[in-house]
């Protein structure tokens, strides 16, 4: 553990209670970070820095308020953190913000999340160089003569966070992280050049991808999309694509926070314990999984994490609350915010499912879109391929679904079984029934 | 995280606080930057003097290199948030660094810092220096500051506006919204204020200094009514002096907020499919922004990855439209003295007439060009390195009245307010999310609508463009957000009405 951060966080703990404050919560991060993309076989961009950043949550006289600076030179720290007091002071009082009780602190696993790479240390420029110039490769040589441009970037970090309450709590967590990404522009009829991508996320350089297969999908998914049109308005069977999961999900998601239900923002306020969607459907927030990109041993509150099942067979079983909010709605906290976010997979490919539905729209790619929280009215764009008997006959774009997510949900009929495992929303592709995909 | 795809968006959702890390509320203000107003603030500050810069920019140029730039910033932001009737968290954020930016043809190399010494300064300018591999090239002896117009003058600093002030703003609005209608059953008001100032100095012998005033005033409004909910939000804002945020304001915001709620309650499902559309003028503009604005960036253009790369000079749309970006207009949100690199705001004419005429171009593409840079090379934060982007995107007014405009389309969807939108460069195909609208039946407004994508292609979309209303209107927001490259930056927009004769309506009925 790094002892120049300890040592600033419990002098701001301490120059926060000297300065009038009751309680406070310090949280320090430090973040290093690389990123290399490379254009036309050289480098386009090279970027590199340091950074550290100092939260300060201020409890005073029953006030409450959030400091953050990047400017840590003492004497401006003092100057801040007095000024910050002094004004919390001038809020309106809320007896019920205040730091956790203590005793959610207790209990925090002993395991090691391998969350650090042992091997981060020796990434030596040249390896990352040599990383970026063979996925831009890859790319180029499966575009071929349709390319029109292809970027190929590696971004990679180490992070620390140091946290610390005035009640009792301290954590700190590390970690590293590396991810590639590579995008293709591709040549089409008339204007239209279409961009595909590729991309993955790891904790360990050893469980990414290998950068050629990564370049070859990036010129895959972009040829993919060569010749796209929408077709006639259609009801028809469609399969979210793993990777694109999380977005169309996020709209369920958002009505599951304790400040969107005592807000009175969310349409699930009502629903615990009621079906929310198909059998098919359960979602777990796991904090536990071995290099997980959201794993965790506390949250944001300081609260031990928890693995919890949050929709179970289409049972909405619980909501992300976090300690606030748990005291204005008199229920007991979970965690303010997902950890690992885990659909768990089911028997079949997406190749065999769709050898199953006969004709169908397997969804690559959303295009805005958005959903309100408090009904649950979503409608976003959609981009993909329409499928026949198993194989793609079109690759449609322009398109749109809408519905309800209450509904939405229930016509989930099955679970493929290729987690995305490059993101903390380790969710496979989806499988709905009935879902009207407007076009011409 | 890595920015996954060079896909832009926008979002300008009234009223709803994204603010995972957000920030201060400084009552009082910061004495010491009042006496901050004459040129020289990183100097007196921070000690940031001529000799120092051109250690650093020679530093940056040690292996060659076309110029080398470094950017100074210092920003406060506060926000105060009103929820349950009390103003009961304000969050406050300091950010302080300097960016220092090496290139060479279209490379860049760049590093930064937080601490301002001079030993992290040439540390974060040697790994600028990497992108280049030549021999060392000299920053000029000589900086001279650049005089520009101020489109945000303040009567007096944001950080020297007190807590106490600000305050009833949102106590105000709270009341105001409540007053308004016995259906409102939630309100969230928030005001934020943020003042940025940037230093720039590149190794040509530029240099230049700006303060960015940022500030909206925002609710957003949950009504209920035999059970079922509705939310809708509005802000004001943008580079305003505190004095704009009066009675008028939050009357005007609450209003809107409070209206657009109770609207929905009568929303219908509007039908899928190609259809016409009219959009009403001012916010709806997230069109222009996302359907033609991203794809005349010259870096898309540059790289041949927009649908736009090879239409200069060329008809793009009838003869009645023109399509400016303009950095000069007061107190827009996307108004700026000068850009992130050291170029005058200007006003940027892209299509005329119906005509392209000019790409968005920052240094690095007007070289490409072999053109004057348009002062749009913008970047959100020291951490950022510049690209070309929009400032405010704006349709000029035609003829057409907005009855004649939707009588035009007979039959359709009529778009009142947007929340966000998208596009896909290369194909140049967009979407944006509208939040509430009409139907058009007969060539009148009937039932309203809400919650529907709207999608199309850009230039297909430009060249449907058949009528343009007389009304235009500049949207006075202080919370549009353009994202790109994983940076965001403020932006503003403004278009008449106008008729689309067709775009895909993702309805629910076929």
């Amino acid at each position: 553990m790094n002892k120049e951060m300890q040592d600033l966080v419990a002098w701001v703990i301490k120059a926060t209670k000297s300065a009038g404050a009751d309680h406070c919560k310090v949280n320090l991060d430090s973040n290093r970070s690389v990123e290399i993309s490379y254009r036309d076989r050289r480098p386009e961009n090279i970027k590199e820095a340091s950074t550290k950043a100092l939260n300060i949550e201020i409890y005073a006289n029953g006030r409450f308020s959030l400091q953050s600076t990047s400017d840590l030179r003492k004497g401006a720290l003092q100057d801040f953190i007095a000024n910050a007091v002094a004004a919390t002071k001038l809020l309106a009082e809320d007896p019920l913000r205040t730091l956790p009780d203590p005793t959610y602190y207790e209990g925090r696993a002993e395991v090691d999340l391998e969350l650090v790479d042992p091997a981060y240390k020796s990434f030596s420029p040249e390896a990352r160089h040599e990383m970026v110039k063979s996925l831009e490769k890859a790319c180029l040589r499966q575009g071929g003569d349709k390319v029109v441009s292809v970027t190929a970037q590696e971004q990679d970090g180490a992070q620390e966070s140091l946290q610390m309450t005035s009640n009792g709590f301290f954590g700190y967590a590390q970690g590293t992280t590396y991810s590639v990404f590579a995008e293709m522009t591709a040549k089409d009829e008339g204007d239209r050049r279409p961009n595909g991508y590729s991309y993955a996320v790891a904790v360990a350089r050893k469980d990414l991808p290998g950068t050629e297969a990564i370049g070859i999908e990036a010129a895959q998914r972009t040829l993919a999309m060569l010749g796209a049109k929408k077709i006639k308005t259609e009801t028809l069977p469609v399969i979210v694509e793993n990777q694109n999961v999380g977005r169309i999900f996020g709209g369920l998601m958002a009505a599951m926070f304790g400040r969107s239900i005592q807000q009175k923002r969310s349409f699930l306020a009502d629903k615990k314990g009621q079906p929310v969607a198909s059998k098919h459907l359960t979602l777990i927030d796991d904090p536990f999984i071995k290099g997980g990109l959201g794993s965790r041993l506390f949250d944001g509150d300081g609260f031990s994490a928890k693995k919890r099942t949050m929709i179970e067979a289409g049972i909405l079983k619980e909501f992300f609350i976090d300690w606030y909010y748990s005291r204005k709605l008199g229920v007991e906290p979970t965690s303010g915010s997902a950890a690992n976010l885990v659909i768990p997979p089911g028997p079949r490919s997406v190749k065999e499912i769709m050898k199953d539905l006969g004709r169908g729209i397997l969804i690559t790619g959303f295009i805005g879109g958005n959903s309100n929280p408090t009904t649950g009215d979503t409608s976003i764009g959609i981009s993909g391929q329409l499928f026949a008997k198993g194989e793609p006959v079109q690759a449609v774009a322009e398109m749109n679904i809408a519905d309800n997510h209450l509904k939405f949900w229930n016509k989930l009929i099955e679970v493929a079984n290729d987690p995305f495992l490059y993101s903390s929303r380790r969710f496979p592709s989806l499988v709905f029934e009935n879902i009207v995909v407007s076009g011409l | 995280m890595t920015e996954m795809t060079r896909r832009s968006f926008l979002k300008t959702t009234a009223g709803v606080a994204a603010m995972g890390a957000a920030v201060p509320i400084l009552s009082g203000g910061w004495p010491q930057l009042l006496a901050a107003e004459k040129p020289g603030y990183f100097e007196r500050e921070f000690g940031i003097s001529d000799a120092l810069c051109r250690k650093v920019l020679a530093a940056a140029l040690a292996r060659g290199g076309d110029f080398a730039d470094l950017y100074f910033e210092h920003t406060i932001g506060n926000w105060i948030i009103l929820e349950d009737g009390q103003v009961n968290r304000a969050f406050s954020d300091v950010a302080l660094g300097v960016g220092i930016r090496t290139v060479k043809g279209d490379q860049v190399g760049y590093g930064f810092t937080q601490e301002l010494s001079e030993k992290s300064m040439l540390n974060a300018a040697a790994i600028a220096a990497t992108i280049a591999s030549g021999v060392r090239t000299k920053p000029a002896g000589k900086f001279s500051w650049l005089e520009t117009k101020n489109y945000y003058p303040l009567e007096k600093l944001l950080t020297a506006v007190a807590l106490e002030a600000k305050l009833p703003l949102v106590q105000k609005l709270n009341e105001k919204c409540f007053a308004l209608s016995p259906l409102v059953v939630k309100v969230t008001a928030n005001f934020h204020d943020q003042q940025k100032r940037i230093l720039v100095v590149d190794s040509q012998g530029g240099k230049a200094e700006d303060l960015q005033p940022r500030d909206y005033l925002t609710a957003l409004v949950v009504a209920e009514k035999d059970g079922r909910r509705e939310q809708a939000g509005w802000n004001l804002g943008g580079r305003r002096d505190f004095s704009y945020f009066n009675q008028n304001a939050i009357d005007e915001i609450a209003a809107k907020a409070v209206h657009d709620a109770l609207l929905l309650f009568d929303a219908v499902q509007p039908p899928a499919g190609e259809m016409p559309v009219v959009f009403a003028p001012g916010v709806t503009a997230i069109l222009l922004h996302e359907a033609i604005g991203h794809g005349m960036e010259a870096d898309f253009n540059r790289k041949k990855t927009s649908t736009y790369c090879t239409m200069i000079g060329k008809k793009v749309a009838e003869p009645f439209i023109t399509i400016i970006d303009d950095g000069t207009i007061p107190n827009l949100l996307g108004s700026i003295n000068f850009d992130d690199e050291g170029t005058p705001g200007q006003r940027t004419v892209l299509v005329e007439n119906g005509i392209l005429k000019s790409y968005m171009h920052d240094k690095i593409s007007a070289r490409f060009y072999k053109l004057k840079p348009t002062g749009n090379g913008r970047r959100e934060s020291y951490q950022h390195y510049v690209q070309p982007r929009m400032r405010n995107t704006i349709m000029l007014a035609g003829a057409a009245s907005a009855e004649d405009i939707i009588r035009g389309a007979q039959k359709g969807i009529y778009v009142q307010n947007v929340s966000n939108g998208q596009v896909n460069i290369g194909e140049g195909d967009f979407a944006f999310y509208v939040s509430q609208g009409r139907m058009i039946e007969n060539g009148k407004l009937t039932a309203t609508i809400k919650d529907i994508n709207i999608m199309g292609n850009g230039p297909k979309m430009l060249q449907d463009i058949t009528m343009v209303g007389n009304d235009l209107e500049l949207h006075q927001g202080g919370t549009g957000a353009c994202g790109k490259g994983g940076q965001s930056v403020p932006v503003g927009f403004g278009q008449p009405s106008c008729l689309v004769k067709s775009l895909t309506v993702g309805g629910v009925k076929s």
